[in-house]
């Protein structure tokens, strides 16, 4: 399954990078996001649930990890989640381009998923994803928008 | 033999209680101390698997044991292969068979990881949670052509190829017949995957008496007797001490004849070392993955024709995809290969297929069982021929059919069942004009398909014919028994899964004992009551059990003419056999009563000769000499909205060949299942799979099965020639209706459309004909 889109932010790239750094404001652009925590350079480690038709708050055990990273331009987050409704796992790279005044995020994700969650909601799939990016999007922009104001 | 019920429309003796509830399925199995099971299952289609850890789950409340491979020591062994390959030269086969918990390695999604035992079924899945798997993922092959190129992934590393096997059969010289030809019609065609899809899914339940020191298995299998052999051998146990039931089941369709099942090895091992009864029953969700499925295949074939329209020769290059496993042998392919010449005469044949396995679930027969996979390759190319050479349809299948003077015919090249392909008996023709005549067609065609037109209306008809070989060896048996009640009892070894054994076996045995149907008691799969056969598959039990309950009814009828010869000091040819008696022909008052005569058939003291046999009762076996070949035309009138692409089926117009019919209600019914099965493979079931292996619509919510509204009454008529194969002239109906659906489903939507499109694949979705109608970007306002 692949998901892409670009979305714009406020503020520079830097303070864009900074905050997508964060462990506690990934896990706001994360929805269903419970925990996470920074258990490395570049690893994050955490709970997430996830609802996605029939199934209801599937929790997944997550591991991120980012490579090529490039500050404050670009980097690949690999995603590899599992729990007892299935898992997802792939690579979602990551580029901030900067323009005006704000910071256009470019973003394409490219996931597996399997499972329970793969076999029974299929057809659900791709509307909860980007219903999930696009919340986790505004999210970021919020967060932006408050710490730059 | 009197003829008051073989042949006669009785309704089914086993539906007061089916319908009522109180017939036995395996899930009504509810045992004093009873433990349940569930399966930790692969997430994974293809992986790595470096650690199964169980501790937390075996320290859960309620959990009784957790299994995984390591703990079943010995026991760990893959399945038998349970069909070997025929003796067909230059053949290859790497066999590969399932096993009963992963080990080092995962092949498709659903392989079983773990078992845990626990006081529910509830707390067995609650545990599954608690297991914690190093299962590392590793690229999956899921396409057929993808799965022979170089360096693709391995799914058996041991064969250095995904290669399963090849078997190439001939028949004259196709390369000479080419070279004559007018035309020379080739296409590719696709096959997909699809699930059997039976109401009941798979279960076990096991107990162990110990101080009978018996195990009795109840087990939702088609084969009992095969089960509780191979169970005795893997648990080191006597035949004798197994007992297999296999009660009624909701609907076989040939992924209960797979045997071995992981699941089926473990329940019964699992009970014997708790000392408690264990029951595993089979979730839907887990069927979509830990049933075996059929289908998938892409042909690439040819017809050679000459300018009239006869078949020259065929050529046909085909892949099939076993799965991950192949336990059954190459039965599925072969049944393509020689289904696909059908009724015809084709003079020259070349036809090669690889087998190919895939990290995908394993395949097995599933009702058809490959035949219509042929059907549909011969029926479609014949379609495109007579386009190019400007024919009719149904004319260019009228010049090549095999004509009644020509049986045994001999097709030359070898069957599933190791017996050369030889069709014993049919008229062909016969059905053909029967149908045609049934359907309207040269109406249809030349008056109301143009005028529907005229309404913007679409209308289109099909019209195939297929063979299908039943009736296969090796044998079954019976056991014919009158009791002093004057009930007969008779037992067979073969398993019912709906088809009527209860109705149609009594018929046959009624007829030779004089007695009614009523007065018939049937039991079928229990290894108790009969111990010697093979088991339900390739609509055979009508032919090999029938022949068997015949020939042993025929024994006791001899006996109890003797006796009562003997008894009344009358020869026997002066003696009638009927209503439940025996009397002097002429004086129907006279004479005894069975149940008497079985009562004096166990002598007293003093009664007694050397060599005195007691009791009426006969054993007998039958094992045909090789399958036998029914046949049939199938026609369909369809609707199609080139708009949205629905089709709706107007009318579906079958004539039938199964030899002798021992009960046309049994037959009409088989036949309108079969009809529904097809239309589901034909235009809504599809298994779809990404290429990590994952099934993507592993739930009713998105595998589409035909309802009642979908499926349309069957109107049916009857050939009859008999098969000189066994004593009754009967051939098998089970998987009919199934078998040419998709080959007449094809031709009427693209007659329908105006030929605009061009049907190669199957399933034909709703979504797939938009797409392609979209694509032909005409038929379209």
């Amino acid at each position: 399954m692949i998901v892409e889109g670009t979305y714009p932010l406020p503020g520079k790239p830097e303070a864009v990078w900074d905050l997508l750094m964060d462990p506690d404001v990934l896990a706001k652009a994360m929805p269903g996001t419970r925990t996470l925590t920074r258990t490395g350079p570049d690893r994050y480690e955490g709970t997430m649930a996830v609802g996605i038709g029939p199934i209801t708050a599937a929790e997944f055990d997550l591991v991120i990890t980012l490579t090529d990273v490039m500050r404050p331009e670009s980097y690949t987050m690999l995603i590899d989640s599992k729990g007892r409704f299935g898992f997802a796992r792939g690579a979602a790279r990551v580029v901030l381009v900067a323009g005006g005044d704000g910071t256009a995020l470019e973003y394409r994700a490219d996931l597996q998923v399997g499972g329970k969650i793969a076999g029974l909601g299929q057809r659900l799939l791709d509307s909860v994803s980007r219903m999930m990016i696009r919340q986790g999007l505004e999210a970021l922009q919020r967060e932006l928008a408050a710490r730059l104001g | 033999m009197t003829s008051r019920y073989f042949g006669a429309p009785i309704l089914r003796l086993e539906d007061v209680r089916l319908l009522t509830g109180r017939a036995r399925f395996v899930d009504d199995v509810d045992l004093p101390g009873m433990l349940h099971v569930a399966f930790l299952r692969s997430d994974e289609a293809h992986g790595r698997l470096n650690r199964v850890d169980p501790s937390a789950a075996r320290a859960r409340r309620g959990v009784v044991a957790v299994y995984t491979a390591a703990d079943l020591g010995d026991y760990w062994r893959p399945g038998p292969l349970l069909v070997p390959p025929p003796p067909i030269p230059g053949m290859v086969f790497n066999p590969a068979t399932q096993v009963p918990l992963a080990r080092d390695k995962v092949r498709h999604a659903g392989e079983p990881l773990a078992m845990v035992v626990a006081e529910s079924r509830y707390l067995a899945e609650d545990a599954l949670d608690d297991i914690v798997v190093d299962l590392e993922p590793l690229p999956a092959v899921t396409g057929l052509e993808a799965a022979l190129r170089p360096g693709v992934p391995l799914v058996h590393e041991q064969f250095g190829t995904n290669l399963a096997a090849w078997v190439r059969q001939t028949k004259g010289d196709y390369a000479s017949a080419r070279a004559r030809a007018h035309a020379v019609v080739a296409r590719r065609f696709h096959y997909d995957r699809g699930a059997a899809a039976a109401l009941e899914n798979r279960g076990v339940v096991a107990q162990w008496d110990a101080r009978a020191e018996e195990l009795t298995i109840w087990d939702t299998t088609q084969a009992p007797i095969p089960i509780r052999n191979g169970m005795a051998e893997l648990l080191g146990l006597r035949e004798s001490q197994v007992r297999v039931i296999a009660p009624f089941i909701g609907g076989g369709f040939g992924p209960k004849i797979m045997m071995f099942y992981p699941e089926e090895v473990l329940v019964p091992w699992a009970a014997m070392r708790l000392g408690r009864p264990v029951k595993w029953i089979e979730d839907r969700r887990e069927n979509f993955f830990a049933t075996t499925q059929e289908r998938s295949q892409i042909h690439d074939a040819e017809l050679a024709v000459a300018k009239d329209g006869k078949i020259l020769g065929v050529k046909d290059r085909f892949l099939h995809d076993t799965g991950a496993y192949d336990p059954y042998g190459l039965t599925v392919p072969l049944n393509s290969q020689c289904t696909l010449l059908g009724p015809y005469v084709v003079p020259h044949y070349d036809s090669e297929f690889t087998a190919v396995f895939t990290n995908q679930p394993i395949v097995t027969p599933v009702r058809g069982a490959g035949r219509q996979h042929g059907v549909f390759v011969m029926e479609r190319l014949l379609d495109f021929a007579a386009r190019e050479l400007g024919l009719d349809r149904v004319e260019i299948r009228r010049r090549n059919y095999i004509q009644p003077d020509q049986f045994p015919y001999d097709n030359q090249i070898l069957f599933q069942d190791f017996r050369p392909l030889v069709y014993d008996s049919g008229d062909y023709p016969a059905a053909l004009e029967k149908a045609v005549a049934l359907i309207g067609y040269h109406r249809f065609v030349s008056e109301e398909q143009p005028a529907a037109r005229k309404e913007g209306r679409h209308l289109g008809v099909g019209v195939v014919s297929y063979i299908e070989g039943t009736g296969v060896g090796p044998y079954e048996g019976a056991r014919v028994t009158v009791e002093p009640s004057g009930t007969v009892r008779l037992a067979t070894g073969v398993g019912t899964q709906g088809q009527g054994h209860f109705t149609t076996l009594a018929q046959v045995v009624a007829d030779q004992l004089g007695v009614s149907v009523e007065q018939v008691q049937v039991s079928t799969g229990d290894t108790r009551e009969f111990g010697w056969g093979t088991g339900t598959f390739a609509s055979r039990g009508a032919v090999v059990a029938g022949s068997a309950c015949h020939a042993a009814a025929t024994r006791v009828r001899e006996k109890v003419l003797d006796l009562a010869s003997r008894l009344l000091e009358l020869s026997p040819e002066e003696l009638v056999l009927a209503g439940g008696r025996v009397h002097r022909r002429g004086a129907p008052e006279s004479g005894v009563s069975l149940g008497e005569l079985a009562r004096k058939a166990n002598p007293l003291r003093g009664a007694v000769t050397p060599g005195t046999e007691p009791g009426l009762e006969a054993t007998a076996y039958f094992g045909p000499d090789r399958g036998n070949a029914a046949n049939g035309v199938h026609a369909m009138v369809v609707e199609v909205d080139p708009e949205t692409a629905a089709v709706k089926i107007r009318r579906y117009v079958v004539v039938h060949d199964c030899g002798t019919v021992i009960n046309p209600l049994v037959v009409e019914a088989q036949i309108q299942g079969g009809v529904a099965h097809g239309i589901g493979n034909a235009f809504y079931e599809r298994l779809c799979f990404d290429d990590s292996g994952q099934l993507l619509n592993a739930s009713f919510m998105d595998y589409l099965l035909p309802t009642a509204l979908d499926v349309p009454t069957v109107e049916l008529d009857h050939v009859v020639s008999p098969s000189p194969l066994n004593p009754l002239g009967t051939k098998g109906v089970g998987e009919a209706g199934a078998i040419p659906t998709g080959a007449a489903f094809a031709q009427a939507v693209e007659d329908a459309l105006g030929q605009e499109v061009e049907i190669t694949e199957m399933p034909m979705s709703p979504c797939r004909l938009f797409e392609l109608l979209e694509r032909g970007g005409s038929g379209r306002p």
